[in-house]
């Protein structure tokens, strides 16, 4: 026995080491403060020039603000500019900027710095094309007088109002421009406190806001690539919001009411199997048809994502105004899908699914994968890295057979009218829509188009359109003001409150 | 005066292989395909723009040409900048460094506390069972992935009893308490693991001296098994179990890209998995240029001390220890 | 009898791994990548042996695929650390000149890329991970290991009488190589392919862990875990078994290594 004290002795410091940190598990954070889990990882802090979702999930609306905004029901608002008006011929856009906006360094908000940040959206060579694509459209913009700034388009557009709303309408302290990548200049109720690259981005209350103060002194995003590891946060108490459950499988770990919240809306991320449509055999609208008919999507749905999101059958969310129900276009029907096969000639098919390294897309490859062979399509699965390999090869290259990736921007119905896009869609009827659909200035007349558009893609099987993912957020019981749907880019911090705080 | 000299070939052969490393990763790195600037510059970008990027971040030089402006900027303490944000690597590398040497250097500390006397009982008690318990436990947690074990302490510790954070980092310097309750678990993942492997060379080197003349004279002396380990054990067991110590440093430094990820700690691994999904690719070729700097520098001084201390038993010894540590 | 318990556990548990792979070259209860919304998540029932996962693919079936898998990363792995690891050793080994330093200089920079760095490359260089670039990294990493062993193995056998004598008497190395030395390492380099082997199932574990690795509908033990993550309060199960056929798999080769060791070498045995 006494042989072994000297051992047991070492075994116990060991533990007591272990342990040291156990002794303090009651430090909560002081209640002005805010930790968020998200998933997807910022890698800049500019939303202009990086297409990275989770930088506008941060900045928008907290750091950076746009002068018209969208509401948790998708209405634009009034956010820098506090009224505008639109000409008759819907071409000259004027605002009105709030006389009190400043900068969150103090510095004057005016006719000045919205002039330059459109332009600079226009000219900066490191500007996003996607950016650059929506603010196309303005061929002059032009100060009235500090306060008012004028717009004019060249053609009408229902979009560029609404996009502005988005990361290509931020307004940036022309004064403090050089380092956006890293330091950004905006007019928000937060600026930023510290970002440690792959971890966290931190905010803090702008002391000098121009409007409703923040209701935090700090609210730190804390990023998981790993959405496994994010749901462990929150189970331990690491964390107030989880700000979109990326494993719903998951869920039922968040039922105790009394410890959790759970909000569940929708997204705009609609989940795509995408066709290489120029390429055969999806050139042939009966093969394409026949994949419709043989993926059981609501099946597919609860095995995959634990049967939360939306069957939606086209390539638009429940919160856009010309939503229509088209999930029963294809029904799922097996023997279908085989006849029309055997119509087409198509009955030995081989066909490569390069599916991005996403839990989403990675699950949906194998569901979709059984489904097929079931009607005698041989799939063959890879996953390719995301974002990198999966963009430069998918979305660049176009080589691929199918594909699968959910698409988050905001009324991107509209890509499939652009034949270069990575589905190589072209139909001229569907194109004629959409830009109808743009320049007409009859609201009635618009929604009606886009209908018309969302039914064209539908029923030309263009693509499986499997599900819409789902917002599932989970917060603490005490915070309040989350918007259930997420209808923007952003978390909006400003509409948010804790009970406790 | 020998020692000097090979301490100075060692040397010699530690920067030599530093070189043809370099060489080795530039050249793995610039076979990766994909093109940065397209990757940057969003979805829809035109070839011009894609051309203009190229050239501001001279992807168009010859890769020779390439390398050797890499080199040069190594050797002034420059490791170029990230294709992404544009700022500086040497920063961003730096940052990562405390976590990933907090994270290997503890899990070590516990390694060797757990491996020790573990090792030191089951050596002396390896005709009984109880020593052949402790041996089999070892083989056991080397057959458990670490981020399993990592997995598991989560749901224990975190998810169950809420003693500690799950995950996540806080600088030292900012809260230490906070920083400490938040690796306990990714270093006790990482160094349970460790001590497996340790515990079987702690074994056989006691058992080494266990047979050995002096022992058994000090036990005939009527020296207790214990006090006659202590004495004369630890001195002669010490030299070849630092050695394996050391040589682990390297495996640990590895094992930590793995821990990092089930932990979400922003160390080097992390920093280099997120730099290979986003084709940062100036960053991948920072940080796996430090990692294989890194451990070939650990085996360098290992080597080194070696000389230094024992210039008889070098050779034999130093091989003999490469070859069990490669297990 | 006490001597070799680690010979035949390991041994045994080998036979385990070798069995299922073997059947499921033949047979297995169900298509293992065939889902079946119906049957999700069950527990072990007849017919489902071990349960369902959440697509409802039977997970019997995907293990025993998995079996077959991990041994064939396992047998890739060590056949390109051992076929160029160790003639490279004994090359070392018969050059004690610098040929012989050189090479053995290459190992000890080859020795600085592990297996998951370089893994984690050629995963990038491919776009995106395979089972085919985590058993190239896996393989090449072992070739130092292999060298090692080869040339101090190979070192003790050039320095026997015999093989002094027929140096002597004019026989090239190359004769020598293959009749004296390569006979007479194989034990030691077959002790380093099973500890390669236990190695190399860890390593394609984490590299699954990581997503460097087996694409999706591929059943390898790794994906299954990094599968079973989201179920692991719900289902449990669903991690617990490739998780056990990854530390059986795992402790045989390491039992089997240490078992073949004590065998060949008995100035090893630590017990005397």
């Amino acid at each position: 026995m006494r042989r072994n004290r000297w051992l047991i002795g070492l075994l116990l410091a060991t533990a007591t080491f272990a342990l040291a940190g156990c002794t303090n598990p009651g430090v909560t954070a002081p209640s002005h403060q805010l930790s968020i889990g998200a998933t997807a990882v910022p890698d800049s802090m500019d939303p202009t020039t990086n297409s990275n979702a989770a930088i506008p999930q941060a900045l928008l609306y907290n750091v950076y603000e746009t002068l018209v905004k969208l509401d948790g029901d998708g209405n634009i608002r009034p956010l820098l500019a506090q009224e505008w008006t639109i000409s008759n011929d819907g071409l000259t856009y004027t605002f009105n900027l709030q006389p009190s906006a400043t900068f969150s360094n103090g510095d004057k908000l005016d006719s000045d710095a919205v002039i330059k940040s459109i332009q600079r959206i226009q000219q900066d060579a490191s500007v996003t094309a996607v950016n650059k694509a929506e603010m196309s459209v303005v061929s002059s913009v032009t100060a009235v007088d500090d306060n008012t700034v004028k717009v004019v388009l060249s053609k009408p557009s229902n979009t560029w109002l609404y996009s502005m709303t988005g990361s290509a309408g931020i307004i940036i302290d022309p004064a403090h421009s050089d380092d956006l990548s890293n330091t950004p200049a905006g007019s928000g109720p937060y600026e930023l406190r510290s970002w440690v690259k792959g971890a966290s981005v931190q905010l803090q209350k702008a002391p000098k806001y121009w409007g409703t103060p923040a209701r935090f002194d700090i609210v730190t995003f804390r990023y998981f690539s790993d959405p496994n590891a994010m749901n462990t946060a929150m189970l331990s108490g690491d964390l107030d919001i989880v700000s979109n459950l990326a494993a719903p499988q998951a869920l039922s770990q968040f039922a105790d009411t009394s410890k959790y919240q759970t909000i569940i809306g929708t997204t705009n991320g609609e989940i795509v199997l995408g066709f290489n449509d120029s390429k055969a055999p999806f050139t042939d609208i009966r093969v394409r048809q026949a994949i419709n008919y043989a993926i059981d999507r609501k099946a597919l749905m609860d095995s995959v994502w634990a049967g939360q999101g939306m069957l939606i059958g086209s390539m638009v969310p429940p919160t856009d105004p010309w939503y229509e129900d088209l999930s029963q276009t294809y029904p799922f029907d097996p023997e279908k899908a085989k006849e029309l096969l055997a119509e087409a000639g198509a009955t030995d098919l081989t066909i490569n699914l390069q599916v991005p390294t996403l839990p989403y897309a990675t699950g949906a490859a194998q569901f979709i994968a059984s489904q097929l062979k079931d009607v005698g399509i041989t799939v063959n699965v890879s996953q390719l890295q995301f974002p990198d390999v999966w963009i430069n090869q998918v979305m660049k290259q176009g080589d691929y057979d199918m594909t699968i990736i959910a698409h988050v921007e905001p009324r991107d119905i509209v890509k499939w009218a652009d034949p270069t896009y990575y589905w190589h869609y072209n139909n001229t009827d569907f194109q004629n829509l959409i830009s109808q659909a743009d320049q007409t200035l009859d609201q009635t007349q618009y929604i009606d188009l886009m209908k018309q558009a969302a039914k064209t893609l539908a029923t030309d099987a263009a693509g499986d359109f499997l599900w819409l993912l789902p917002s599932v957020i989970i917060a603490t019981p005490d915070i309040s003001g989350i918007p259930a749907n997420a209808v923007t880019e952003s978390f909006d911090l400003t509409t948010i409150a804790s009970k406790s705080g | 005066m020998p020692v000097a000299r090979a301490l100075l070939r060692r040397l010699a052969v530690f920067v030599a292989s530093l070189l043809v490393a370099s060489v080795v990763v530039f050249g793995l790195i610039n076979l990766l395909p994909g093109d940065v600037a397209g990757v940057i510059l969003g979805s829809s970008a035109t070839p011009d723009a894609i051309e203009a990027l190229r050239q501001q971040m001279g992807l168009n030089v010859a890769a020779p040409l390439r390398y050797l402006r890499w080199m040069g900027g190594l050797l002034h303490g420059d490791l170029g900048r990230s294709a992404l944000s544009n700022s500086p690597i040497g920063p961003l590398v730096a940052s990562t460094l405390g976590v990933t040497f907090s994270l290997v250097v503890l899990a070590m500390i516990v390694a060797v506390a757990v491996a020790l006397p573990l090792g030191a009982f089951s050596a002396m008690r390896r005709r009984r069972a109880s020593g052949t318990v402790v041996s089999a436990l070892s083989q056991l947690g080397m057959s458990v992935p670490a981020f399993l074990v990592g997995l598991a302490l989560v749901m224990l510790f975190a998810v169950k009893l809420h003693w500690l954070p799950a995950n996540g980092y806080t600088p030292l310097t900012q809260d230490p308490l906070d920083w400490l309750r938040r690796l306990v678990l990714p270093v006790l993942a990482l160094g349970i693991v460790q001590a497996a492997v340790l515990v079987r060379y702690v074994r056989g080197a006691f058992v080494d001296v266990l047979n050995q003349d002096y022992f058994r004279t000090a036990r005939a002396v009527g020296w207790t098994n214990r006090r006659a380990l202590m004495r004369h054990g630890m001195r002669n067991a010490g030299l070849q179990i630092i050695t394996v110590v050391g040589l682990q440093l390297a495996t640990l430094l590895v094992g930590a890209v793995v821990i990092e990820s089930v932990f979400v700690l922003p160390g080097m691994g992390k920093l280099l998995l997120d730099s290979v999904a986003t084709h940062d690719l100036p960053v991948v070729q920072a940080i796996v240029m430090v990692l294989v700097a890194l451990i070939l520098a650990i085996n360098a001084i290992v080597d080194m001390a070696y000389a230094a201390i024992d210039p008889r038993l070098r050779s034999q010894a130093v091989s003999d220890a490469d070859e069990e540590a490669d297990e | 009898m006490r001597r070799h318990w680690s010979l035949y556990v390991g041994a045994g548990l080998v036979g385990l791994v070798l069995l299922l792979a073997a059947v499921s070259l033949f047979w297995t209860p169900f298509d293992p990548t065939h889902v079946d919304p119906e049957a999700r998540l069950l527990g072990p029932s007849w017919p489902h042996l071990l349960g369902t996962d959440g697509l409802g693919q039977d997970i019997f079936s995907r293990a025993l695929v998995g079996a077959r898998v991990c041994i064939q990363v396992g047998v890739i792995a060590v056949a390109i650390g051992s076929v160029i690891g160790v003639p490279l050793g004994m090359a070392a080994a018969a050059s004690r000149s610098w040929p012989g330093q050189l090479i053995m200089r290459a190992a000890d920079i080859v020795y600085a890329f592990p297996a998951l760095l370089l893994a984690i490359l050629l995963a990038a260089a491919k776009g995106g991970g395979s089972i085919l670039t985590a058993m190239t990294a896996i393989g090449i990493a072992s070739v130092p290991a292999f060298a090692r062993i080869a040339r101090g193995a190979a070192l003790q056998v050039l320095s026997q009488d015999y093989v002094l004598a027929a140096r002597a008497s004019g026989i090239g190395p190359v004769r020598i190589a293959v009749s004296h030395v390569a006979p007479n390492i194989a034990p030691v380099v077959l002790v380093q392919a099973s500890v390669s082997f236990g190695l190399a199932i860890l390593a394609e574990a984490a590299l699954s862990y990581l997503g460097l690795s087996a694409p999706p509908a591929t059943p390898t033990w790794g994906r299954m875990l990094y599968e079973a993550q989201q179920y692991i309060f719900s289902n449990p199960n669903l991690a617990l078994w490739p998780g056990l056929f990854i530390a059986v798999a795992v402790l045989g080769f390491n039992l089997l290594g240490d078992g073949l060791r004590d065998r060949f070498d008995p100035t090893l045995v630590e017990v005397r």
